[in-house]
């Protein structure tokens, strides 16, 4: 079984994107294999009201029985525009979405905010995951009217110091994973899962021996990324980095933990 | 309210997109070419063995970048199914290019390629601002088998600091691979960047001037406007166009397609291994164009100088 944990619908201004609306990403995911995709909408990057577009992502869903049944919603939320605690309660209380994504590079906050941490509280409580990306585009060819700023594995880290008991899904490790001895034991007994996609996971075999081979799950960070090479990171592991055991977990059997289905 | 259980994702999984093709068509492909493309996309892929499928040459690889050595391009190539890796050593970037420095930079390409001539092509790097040096060091390299060069910002592509150097490669029948910026997508090009470093309309330019010389515009996925590189050259037919770089974001081999053509496009990682396979075997295109791209079109150009892989 595959599961992804990283893909979207939606647009992106500067750049034209194919496979962004259920029926393509629905064909991607017949073709490589994939069971369910956890999505969440691109339009809450963009929209100051990120709401509508968790309505957008909602009423899309619920339009076809087999989305329902093959999409898991995670939710935009902006803890620094009003109304926010409204947005959480009806995406996952009224919505049923599984999770939610965090955006504040692109919403102008630091994760250090108090009202990011008490939204992450709130997630905590409600037991569903806080996804963040390390980046949605690779900076150096975007637009002149994209932000500039990427992390690394170590800025996400004080949200998780922060809030030690929540969980987190950390996508699209762009940029430097290294971290020290504190926050890499951290991670170890944190309830963290890191997904696939991310050009960094440079020796995905590495990586496992480091964090555990529970700490990963597969991800494509479609349709920003293509879809081949989240995927090929774990299908190309070799006998001595991964058994099939392994490999299963990091298909599916991680973030299906991680999501309770 | 979206309710997942056991259950209903077992069930789901079985759920069905066929149907749903949506035409990733290319501009300026009949609908015979359409239709192949989407029959073939329709097929459920074995990724391993799609990816082991198609016989590979990396035509952008380093020895020394990132620490990279003879064992860890071979572990990633064998992991991939990569047959052949066309390696350089470029000078540092801000070095000042001496001709001691190239000399060295050579010398770690000769040692790899007597590790092991089955697995690596040696490409040879020079300064031509040094010119009698720079001869020198073709002849070198050259007579111990290399097969093309790669240069990095020292000088600019159609700088006529260049222009001996061109002609001796149009000679030899061999391709010169050269470095392409970060940038230009926040309109000027990334702030880094040297004021010799060659912009996709230098390519244009010097194709123009020397129409049998084969040049090669390095890794569209390496950090440039890739649309704006594309769309500059795609009337340059002696430039080809490699796809290799870290930046694997989706569309970016069919917008390739699109512009630059079947023909000229090449394979490459340069050391970004999952992502230079990833995004190939990704994109929507028939068999035989991933064959040209993976293989063909890099072959056919060291076929020129009878350098073929067999």
């Amino acid at each position: 079984m595959l599961v992804d944990s990283n893909s979207y619908i939606g647009h992106w201004p500067f750049l034209q994107l194919k496979y962004n609306n259920f029926p393509a990403l629905s064909e991607r995911m017949e073709e490589f294999g994939t069971d369910m995709s956890v999505v969440s909408s691109l339009n809450g990057i963009f929209y100051k009201n990120t709401q509508f577009a968790n309505e957008e992502l909602y009423e899309e869903i619920r339009s076809k029985k087999a989305y329902q049944n093959r999409f898991i919603p995670f939710a935009v939320i902006n803890p620094i525009y009003n109304g926010w605690k409204g947005d959480f309660e009806t995406s996952i209380g009224r919505f049923g979405m599984k999770g939610i994504r965090l955006h504040p590079i692109y919403h102008g906050y630091e994760l250090s905010n108090p009202a990011c941490i008490e939204l992450v509280k709130m997630a905590r409580d409600r037991g569903v995951p806080v996804s963040l990306s390390l980046r949605m585009v690779d900076s150096r060819p975007s637009s002149w009217l994209d932000v500039e700023k990427e992390w690394r594995l170590a800025d996400v880290m004080p949200i998780i110091r922060e809030v030690p008991d929540a969980k987190y899904l950390i996508v699209n490790l762009a940029n430097n994973v290294a971290l020290n001895e504190e926050d890499t034991e951290l991670i170890k007994k944190s309830n963290v899962l890191m997904d696939t996609s991310g050009r960094n996971v440079l020796d995905l075999g590495g990586l496992l021996k480091t964090y555990g081979r529970e700490k990963f799950c597969f991800g494509t960070h479609s349709p920003v990324l293509d879809y081949a090479t989240g995927l090929l990171r774990i299908e190309s592991l070799r006998p001595d980095e991964a058994d099939e055991d392994t490999k299963e977990m990091i298909r599916s059997g991680n973030l299906k933990r991680f999501l309770g289905i | 309210m979206f309710k997942i259980n056991r259950r209903t994702f077992v069930g789901g999984t079985a759920a069905s997109a066929a149907g749903i093709l949506l035409g990733n068509t290319l501009m300026g492909s009949g609908r015979e070419e359409e239709s192949r493309v989407e029959a073939e996309a329709a097929k459920k892929i074995d990724l391993m063995a799609e990816v082991k499928k198609y016989r590979k040459i990396d035509s952008h690889a380093h020895f020394g970048l990132a620490g990279a050595t003879n064992a860890s391009n071979i572990s990633y190539a064998d992991r991939l199914g990569i047959d052949k890796l066309v390696i350089s050593k470029p000078m540092a970037p801000g070095s000042k290019g001496l001709p001691e420095e190239f000399r060295a930079c050579n010398d770690a390409i000769i040692g790899a390629v007597k590790a092991h001539p089955d697995r690596f092509l040696g490409q040879l790097t020079l300064n031509p601002t040094y010119k009698k040096e720079s001869m020198e060091e073709i002849k070198r390299c050259v007579d111990l088998g290399f097969t093309g060069m790669k240069l990095y910002n020292h000088v600019k592509i159609n700088s006529p600091l260049f222009y001996p150097i061109i002609e001796k490669f149009i000679d030899l029948k061999l391709i010169i691979l050269m470095h392409s910026p970060i940038g230009k997508a926040r309109v000027k090009y990334n702030a880094r960047e040297p004021k010799n470093i060659s912009i996709p309309e230098d390519f244009v330019e010097i194709a123009k001037r020397y129409p049998e010389a084969m040049f090669q515009f390095a890794h569209t996925a390496g950090g440039v406007d890739w649309e704006d590189a594309c769309k500059a050259l795609q009337h340059s037919p002696n430039v080809y166009v490699d796809l290799s770089g870290s930046n694997n974001i989706a569309n970016m081999v069919e917008f390739a397609l699109r512009y630059i053509g079947e023909d000229r496009l090449l394979f490459g990682c340069d050391n970004s291994f999952y992502q230079g396979v990833g995004h190939i075997i990704s994109a929507k295109m028939t068999d035989a164009q991933r064959r040209k791209i993976f293989f063909d079109n890099y072959n056919n150009i060291l076929r020129k100088a009878g350098k073929h892989v067999g």
